[in-house]
């Protein structure tokens, strides 16, 4: 029946929010992780993509996470000359996170979520009111 | 002995059509929704209810002809009523799903499956009433 796919593609769209909250979470956790030793990099801020995806098992086509790959921007230098992980010149490699970034991420993925949740809503009391048709 | 077969009747076959369409549209949407942050995605939707039926009576009339006992009469074509949705917007990274558009869909979807089952259980009652004992 078309109506219980509908649910597991509102579910699938709900999953791939979660991982995409939980890169994010991650992302800004490690906000400030710096290396251990002199010149070491700091933490790489994460990326997530999607992709839409025929799901055999089911036979409809589904939203699946693509990749979780690394965001290769230039890390910023803050001078600390007393800090670990200072270089030579006393420059720390911070992680290239920015915070704003990640909330506005943060924002969307909850919109999305929403939207997902909503649907599955609508779909559910669809399928109770055909089920209520047998009283 | 006469079995009576609601699907013969034509309110009835109306209403399982629309049900099935409406079911179809909520899956198409459902996808929608779940690709709103999928780079280059493009928005589906169903053809128009009305379009749809005569497509698909378009469809069944066209059949393979048998000329021989041997041939296979084959299934009628199954035409894909799937079409691309006009993007009223596009993001940065390609996708053109509006979730506003989307989600006004899924209540008009919810508001036409209420109305069609509703019609249904009354037809439904009439008969009810026609069969019972007086």
């Amino acid at each position: 029946m078309d109506l219980t796919k509908a649910l597991t593609i509102s579910a699938r769209g709900m999953d791939v929010q979660s991982t995409r909250l939980r890169v994010i979470a991650e992302n800004l956790a490690n906000e400030d992780t710096t290396g251990s030793t002199p010149g070491a990099d700091p933490y790489r801020r994460k990326t997530i993509t999607f992709d839409n995806r025929m799901d055999r098992a089911l036979g409809v086509e589904t939203v699946a996470v693509q990749s979780i790959g690394e965001d290769m921007s230039a890390f910023p230098l803050r001078y600390d000359p007393s800090h670990p992980a200072a270089n030579a010149q006393g420059y720390v490699k911070m992680p290239n996170v920015n915070s704003f970034t990640e909330i506005m991420d943060m924002r969307e993925a909850q919109r999305s979520f929403s939207a997902n949740l909503n649907v599955l809503q609508v779909t559910r009391s669809m399928l109770t009111r055909a089920i209520d048709l047998l009283k | 002995m006469w079995a009576m077969d609601v699907t013969d009747i034509g309110l009835f076959r109306l209403a399982e059509q629309r049900l099935a369409w409406v079911d179809q549209r909520q899956q198409v949407l459902a996808q929608n929704i779940s690709n709103a942050d999928t780079p280059d995605y493009q928005p589906r939707d169903l053809l128009p209810f009305a379009q749809f039926i005569k497509r698909s009576a378009a469809a069944r009339a066209t059949r393979l002809a048998v000329t021989e006992p041997g041939h296979l009469a084959g299934r009628p074509p199954q035409p894909d009523f799937d079409i691309a949705s006009r993007p009223t917007g596009r993001a940065p990274d390609g996708n053109a799903v509006s979730l506003q558009e989307q989600l006004t869909k899924v209540a008009d979807t919810d508001t036409t499956q209420a109305l069609v089952l509703n019609l249904y259980h009354t037809y439904l009652g009439m008969f009810r009433t026609a069969i019972d004992k007086g």
